[in-house]
């Protein structure tokens, strides 16, 4: 691998660490599969890509991104909490609607980012290669999401988001508003990806309604390799977690592709993504059998 | 006080399954009385329980707690004023949580919840306190799980939970019928301590009979969800589990009770 291949997995392993984290906050704290960020990725992407086009300053332009995913995340969150849908269902509706949004937003099915200022044009000039200022600048944004979650999910607020996942029955009876949790915390983390999509529209330069396919699988893929190298029980660890699984997914996507003897190409991406969840989701599960067998064999 | 006038609530209306499970119940508790509840299963105990958590909204009737009328709230806006324990020790707190978060969770109780830390300040240090004095050495374990403790000592955790918000009432579902009878003693006598201390008003549902005469200041039997027996003071006293039995035969239209040895012990 080399060193521009090596510092691009890092930084797009930073970018879709904000994605693992809003799948963590969804799947893992809220309990609440959602596939809603299929549809909020290409939305953050699309609406920071107009916004810059238009003269907006990028970081206005992203937190305008992050917005527009939390909107998307209160539409899936409606659908399930006011209307009884099923999570997955509802968020499948909100994925494929915001397909027809995305596409209207743009007006286009993609927009090239050439000549705009992004979050990263006043870094670049600095004596620093390129390729190490986009993952640095991106791994501050990271660090400070990061922090500022812990901090959240440590309030007594986020307590009860947390206790809203776990038991519903006990948070209820302990006057937590369950359902204004779920709202919460499903747009919080459609809102981190919304913002992860503008930062892959100002790092890579184009924003595409095509980018959106399998980003719930690679958040989860990040927030499984997380757990499975870090299994930290305390909470900001957990996130720590995320960000280091989605670096670590993102490295070894990259070594698979870049090693010419196993003949991958750039389109079997979603394909190696897809066989690495399935075996992370299944080898706990046979070593469980395993180790019970063992058992039962003495 | 919690003033209960004339509800009714039927589960399933208009189904075949359709069930009347509280047929009009007038009851008035007074602030800091331990009433115990027994009855059959179906008798309307949990229903019962369930209505005044808010878990189950009465159609018909109307229920105040300390003189505010909450016939119409539900469960979240009522957890200021009801503390609860549940039967399933399981439920009554979240196992991937440390033990100081379930009790931040419960200190807040019917106060909004913002952005400070749940467990800044002096809290842990307080939590520390509480729950030392319940003599099972749990103060050194505030950072494990809640799910790592076993049944009794959950339950136990409960109950001090439902002590760390100033709530009006305890409702104690069954809260020891799923603990070995040494642990659910000691659970009881945790109950009426803290019952005593913090001068709950407070209605615990209860297989037993022997827990229900013994512990307490009232006792009420329902069935087919009515009261049928609502005894206390000098007549509580004089009663034993045997006229008990005669008096819930009585009801039940004079069958033979003696092989329901679920309503004994």
């Amino acid at each position: 691998m080399t060193e521009i291949a090596l510092f691009g997995a890092i930084e797009i392993g930073l970018v879709y660490a904000l994605v693992a984290i809003g799948v963590y906050l969804s799947f893992r704290i809220l309990d609440f599969p959602d596939l809603t960020v299929d549809g909020s990725f290409p939305l953050g992407a699309a609406v920071c890509a107009v916004l810059l086009i238009a003269g907006v300053n990028p970081w206005l332009a992203s937190l305008a991104a992050a917005l527009a995913g939390a909107a998307a995340g209160l539409v899936t969150a409606t659908l399930n909490v006011r209307f009884k849908i099923l999570h997955l269902l509802a968020s499948i509706l909100t994925m494929i609607a915001l397909f027809s949004v995305n596409l209207r937003v743009m007006g286009r099915p993609n927009v090239a980012l050439l000549m705009q200022d992004t979050v990263l044009t006043p870094f670049y000039g600095l004596g620093i290669p390129d390729h190490i200022v986009r993952p640095l600048v991106v791994g501050v944004i990271v660090a400070v999401v990061v922090l500022l979650l812990a901090r959240f999910l440590g309030s007594e607020f986020g307590l009860a988001m947390r206790a809203t996942g776990v038991n519903a029955r006990m948070a209820r009876a302990q006057g937590v508003d369950t359902d204004a949790h779920v709202y919460a915390g499903i747009a919080l983390s459609n809102a981190l990806t919304g913002l992860a999509g503008a930062l892959f529209a100002q790092t890579n330069g184009f924003a595409d309604v095509t980018t959106g396919i399998g980003t719930i699988v690679v958040g989860l893929a990040a927030v499984i390799v997380g757990e499975t190298v870090l299994p930290a029980r305390a909470l900001a660890l957990a996130l720590v977690g995320c960000v280091a699984g989605s670096i670590l997914y993102r490295l070894a996507v990259q070594l698979a592709l870049s090693a010419d003897a196993i003949g991958l190409q750039a389109s079997d991406l979603n394909l190696v993504t897809a066989v690495l969840v399935a075996v992370a989701l299944i080898l706990p599960r046979l070593k469980a059998k395993a180790s019970r067998s063992t058992k039962a064999a003495r | 006080m919690i003033v209960v006038e004339d509800i009714h609530v039927t589960f399933g209306r208009g189904t075949p399954l359709e069930k009347h499970a509280l047929r009009g119940v007038d009851l008035t508790i007074p602030e800091g009385e331990f009433v115990t509840v027994i009855g059959s299963n179906g008798a309307g105990k949990s229903t019962f329980l369930g209505s005044l958590a808010g878990d189950v909204l009465a159609e018909q009737g109307r229920i105040s707690i300390d003189g505010t009328d909450v016939t119409r709230w539900d469960t979240p806006r009522r957890a200021g004023l009801v503390a609860r324990v549940f039967q399933d020790p399981m439920a009554g707190s979240c196992a991937t949580l440390t033990i100081e978060e379930n009790m931040a969770l419960a200190a807040a109780r019917g106060r909004r919840r913002g952005l400070a830390s749940a467990l800044g300040g002096d809290r842990r240090k307080g939590f520390r306190d509480r729950i030392a004095a319940l003599g099972l050495g749990l103060e050194n374990r505030l950072h494990d799980r809640m799910g790592l403790l076993s049944g009794g000592q959950r339950q136990a955790v409960s109950l001090l939970m439902a002590t760390l918000a100033g709530s009006k009432i305890l409702l104690l579902d069954e809260h020891t019928a799923a603990l070995d009878p040494a642990t659910a003693d000691f659970v009881l006598d945790l109950t009426r301590r803290i019952v005593r201390d913090n001068r709950l008003t407070t209605l615990m549902v209860t297989h037993s009979m022997r827990q229900a005469l013994d512990y307490g200041d009232r006792t009420l039997m329902l069935h087919e969800g009515r009261v049928v027996l609502d005894v206390a003071g000098e007549e509580r006293a004089g009663l034993d589990v045997p006229h008990l039995l005669a008096l819930f035969a009585r009801q039940r239209g004079g069958a033979e009770i003696s092989d329901d040895s679920l309503l004994i012990g």
